[in-house]
């Protein structure tokens, strides 16, 4: 069966042969209408950089040890969101559907919500429901907190109260033409402290971490560093062995990867020592619904990306926890400051534009100025209320002032750059159409990479972090700005 | 009793009338396009996800404007692989071929103020916005979806405003995502409303319409071909080769004025045929035009293509040379990837009739289909299943991602063709997969683009991967499965 000795015949279509032709109408940029080109000027958006609320609370349903998300609307609002999980993690996502038709929409959700709980609650048994809310069930007008409340009996009546009671339900709002994937995570953070954290007033030495939307990798990373410190954590929605899974069949049916954060362990973080929402944005709501509800120290941002901020999440770890960061740690520090003196000449004075969440934005670019480099344009796709302040802010401390965009949409960033020197771009996959266009390298970031391989596994946070990104960016570098015969000879 | 009920459906009995084991003597149609189960794991999309997504996504020169919160536009941005000539960057410079359908998502981004006074104003504003930004684009295509469908915005007369205003072709879908019970609503609504519009067009703007001079009598059009990674430059060479010109898609790699010229040809042939069948009817019907149906997978399929298509041109002769030419060609590599494939296991997962076309495409690799299940099959297309698929084969409408599982855990074959969905949990189940939806390493019609099909089949099924995941003694072999 070997196919060395043995040939394929003849080649079927390969991708050389379908090259199309350019055909060129102009030698060199035309400007687009200047009037147009601030968003603030347009009523159209032209390629975003955020998608919807929804979004953000399935992923944090998601990360839920036996969790299933249940989209009360159309069948699309979870396909498509699906699809996209796919996408970046090459992973199987599980969510359920109240499959809206007419007749929902006509006389409202309630009976798909009930039947559907019921259903899914019957053949899956899971442990905990998120319930996402949609565009079409809000402006029907599905009034779900009653709902939940009747889905819960009928499950209590059909299946007993032990099995009837176990399965907890979690209602978020998330209409989505309120805000974007990233107040989704945010309303999803503090919905599950709210329904299930309950105080014992039995201290349990933890601490709490609320992630936001980052990658397994990161997640890892994350616990790497407690675990260096010897700081117990609750993870709360710890998509790390979700979306990272084994391949290792046989696997039971119905099929739940291993990991997530158990119910239990959301219940028990009314009792620990302080809650880090390590993206502000994206957790920062529950961290300071435990703060306000049962006193825990309140911990939100910056995510700890580059030297400094990741400095500062263990000097916080340890002032809360008492303990002292080990030799380990400050060997990875000390590594990657090693690897950032190596690679100096690559990166000092290099002008480079990063887009993408406010969160992991923000502490990407207080990385890239203390790499030396420039940035000259930033942008978050979600408008938040301290995104220019804190960019202006840290960029200031190392004298740069880059051009700022809150909430603006990648068409406004890609036609400022053209009138830009910029040699690098960092931001996630839809920025491959600009970078090329730009003829610089896209150094992928973020929530939606999904065209390269590999990125969720590895982390952007932490030193080790550091070291991945500086990596990618300078062999992006070097890629794109030398001749080959200089790289040969580092 | 062909119905079977699947472990996992023992509470929901209303499953038992989708999911049945073929049997010839006693052909059984299940109960399909109905509305879904709520809460049941379904593995289907919406409305909105049929007419953005398949029948007006791929139309190149439009600017796509989604009249929706910025979700619904953001997943149907360059999602699909409906690839076309035309590019999405340029590199400094403008470009006569801008595929505006991948490059550029536009959307209203309505907001709780548009929800509750109405978006109209906004989605014109938008589209002229658009048609200033972007004067190289041929007109628009809007579509509406469950937010402004709810809250009633009247897009008809917006696109009239536009057309009035900057005399660009403007197409729209009203499709919101609740309308109908999966992506198949979509198509239908989508095909109509289009036929309507072009009927429109044509009769206010004739100068559109192809002169007669231009017209020759072998012009043919090809319906419900969405170009997956490149289908069309597989296909379109061999309408060529029987004498056929073929005057346009709908709706892979088209343009806004190709759609306005589908009713100009003298034969539809329409590819896909739960998709499109609809405007082929509908412009047999206004027109006066005949159509019939082909599938370009596998080579007895194409074969039989090619010959109807030109057996109606009278051109029987032209259609068997290029079929004995091709034939030949392909057959060392047929029997290459037989040898390697005969007797394997194959259950497929697509949305409607590639399990019948595939079922055909499998036996000449002597692949054996040992399951089958259509995301929005109607009727017709169980019909065309049954006849094709042998005794004994489990067939499962609108599965959910429960059955899906119990599938391929019972069955255990040796390779699941599906979405990209579902590949991965096939995948967890230790089942080689092939997204056969969007392809891996297409094209995969045609003649040559088969041999790409049976490569892929060839690489998922032959990876030594599987042999070292389902290898049976390694050092782990004491570690307890949970």
């Amino acid at each position: 069966m070997s196919s060395i000795d043995e040939p394929i015949p003849i080649e079927g279509v390969t991708y050389r042969q379908l090259e199309i032709e350019k055909k060129p109408l102009t030698p060199g940029y035309v400007p687009r209408d200047p009037a147009l080109v601030p968003k603030a000027n347009r009523a159209a958006v032209v390629n975003p950089v955020r998608t919807c609320m929804p979004f953000g609370a399935m992923f944090a349903g998601l990360g839920m040890h036996r969790g299933l998300p249940f989209v009360q609307g159309a069948q699309g609002c979870t396909t498509y969101v699906r699809y996209t999980f796919c996408r970046i993690f090459q992973e199987p996502a599980s969510i359920a559907n109240a499959s809206f038709h007419e007749d929902a929409a006509v006389f409202g959700g309630r009976k798909n919500f009930t039947e559907g709980i019921r259903n899914l609650v019957v053949r899956y048994k899971p442990r905990v429901v998120t319930v996402v809310t949609t565009c079409s069930s809000e402006i029907i007008g599905d009034d779900m907190a009653s709902f939940v409340k009747v889905a819960k009996k009928r499950l209590v009546s059909e299946l007993g109260p032990e099995d009837g009671n176990r399965v907890r339900l979690v209602l978020v709002s998330t209409p989505s033409f309120a805000g974007s994937h990233v107040a989704g995570y945010d309303r999803a953070s503090r919905a599950f402290l709210e329904t299930l954290a309950a105080d014992h007033s039995r201290p349990n030495n933890r601490v709490n971490i609320i992630p936001g939307m980052l990658m397994p990798g990161d997640v890892r990373e994350i616990k790497h560093l407690l675990a260096e410190m010897g700081v117990a954590a609750h993870v709360l929605f710890d998509i790390s062995d979700v979306f990272d899974t084994p391949l290792m069949p046989p696997q039971t049916l119905p099929y739940y990867p291993e990991g997530g954060t158990r119910v239990e362990e959301v219940e028990d973080m009314a009792n620990s020592m302080a809650t880090f929402a390590l993206c502000p944005n994206e957790g920062g709501l529950g961290a300071r619904y435990l703060e306000q509800k049962f006193e825990i120290p309140a911990f939100a941002g910056p995510v700890p990306v580059g030297v400094r901020n990741t400095d500062l999440f263990l000097e916080r770890l340890a002032r809360v926890t008492g303990r002292e960061a080990p030799k380990t740690l400050r060997d990875e520090r000390g590594r990657l400051l090693d690897f950032m003196a190596d690679t100096l000449h690559h990166t000092m004075m290099k002008k480079v534009a990063l887009f993408g969440d406010p969160d992991l934005v923000t502490g990407l670019t207080r990385f890239v100025c203390e790499l030396g480099m420039e940035p000259v344009a930033v942008l978050s796709g979600t408008q938040t209320k301290t995104f220019a302040a804190d960019i202006e802010g840290l960029t200031g401390e190392f004298g740069h002032t880059p051009a700022v965009f809150n909430g603006s949409d990648l068409f406004e960033f890609e036609e400022t750059l053209k009138t830009m020197p910029v040699e690098v771009l960092i931001g996630n996959s839809k920025g491959a159409d600009i970078a090329r266009e730009l003829r610089i390298p896209l150094v992928r970031t973020g929530l939606f990479v999904y065209d390269r391989v590999g990125y969720q596994k590895r982390p952007v946070v932490g030193y080790r972090g550091g070291e991945r990104l500086l990596a990618d960016l300078v062999n992006a570098i070097l890629d794109s700005s030398y001749p080959e015969e200089r790289t040969q000879q580092l | 009793m062909p119905f079977v009920r699947l472990k996992c459906n023992e509470s929901i009995p209303e499953r038992d009338k989708h999911t049945y084991i073929t049997d010839c003597k006693n052909p059984l149609v299940p109960r399909c396009n109905v509305n879904t189960i709520p809460g049941d794991m379904t593995e289907r999309g919406c409305a909105f996800a049929g007419a953005r997504g398949v029948v007006g996504g791929p139309i190149t020169d439009a600017i796509q404007i989604v009249h929706a919160p910025v979700g619904c536009a953001y997943y149907t941005w360059a999602t699909r692989r409906h690839l076309s000539d035309q590019y999405a960057w340029s590199g400094p410079g403008r470009l006569d071929n801008v595929a505006f359908n991948r490059r550029y998502c536009v959307v209203t981004d309505m907001e709780e103020k548009d929800v509750v006074f109405g978006g109209s104003k906004k989605l014109l504003k938008t589209a002229l916005e658009s048609i200033k930004l972007f004067p190289e684009a041929a007109g628009v295509i809007m579509y509406t979806t469950c937010t402004s469908g709810l809250i009633g915005d009247d897009i008809g007369p917006v696109a009239k405003q536009i057309e009035q205003e900057t005399g660009r072709l403007v197409f729209f879908a009203e499709a919101p995502g609740c309308s109908g019970v999966s992506q198949s609503k979509g198509h239908h609504v989508a095909n109509r409303q289009l036929f309507g519009q072009i009927n429109e067009i044509r009769r206010k703007r004739p100068e559109l319409i192809t002169p007669e001079e231009e017209r020759t009598p072998y012009d043919i059009a090809l319906v419900g071909e969405y170009n997956m990674d490149w289908d069309l430059k597989v296909i379109l060479p061999l309408l060529e080769s029987i004498g056929m010109r073929v005057l346009g898609t709908f709706t892979g790699n088209a343009r806004m004025t190709d759609l306005v010229r589908l009713p100009d040809a003298k034969l539809n042939v329409v590819h896909c045929q739960r998709s499109a069948t609809y405007i082929a009817d509908l412009i047999k019907e206004g027109y006066d035009l005949p159509y019939v149906t082909a599938s370009f997978f596998g080579i007895q399929q194409t074969n039989k293509a090619l010959r109807r298509i030109a057996g109606h041109f009278g051109m029987e002769e032209r259609a068997e040379q290029v079929v004995a030419r091709e034939t030949a060609r392909l057959q060392p590599a047929l029997d290459w990837y037989r040898r390697r494939l005969a007797g394997k296991t194959v259950a497929i997962y697509v949305g409607g009739p590639r399990v019948w076309h595939w079922i055909k495409l499998l036996e000449e690799l002597e692949m054996r289909v040992v399951a089958g299940a259509c995301t929005f099959a109607h009727e017709d297309d169980y019909e065309k299943i049954n006849a094709r698929a042998g005794d004994g084969v489990l067939i499962i409408d609108n599965p959910n991602e429960f059955e899906l599982e119990e599938m391929l855990e019972s069955y255990r074959p040796d390779l699941f063709l599906c979405g990209l969905k579902e590949k991965y949990l096939g995948r967890k189940m230790g089942i080689p997969t092939l997204n056969s939806h969007s392809y891996e390493k297409g094209p995969y019609a045609g003649y040559v683009g088969f041999i790409n099909f049976a490569r892929d089949i060839h690489q998922a099924v032959s990876a030594p991967v599987w042999t070292l995941v389902n290898g049976k003694e390694t050092v782990f072999d004491h570690v307890e499965h949970r």
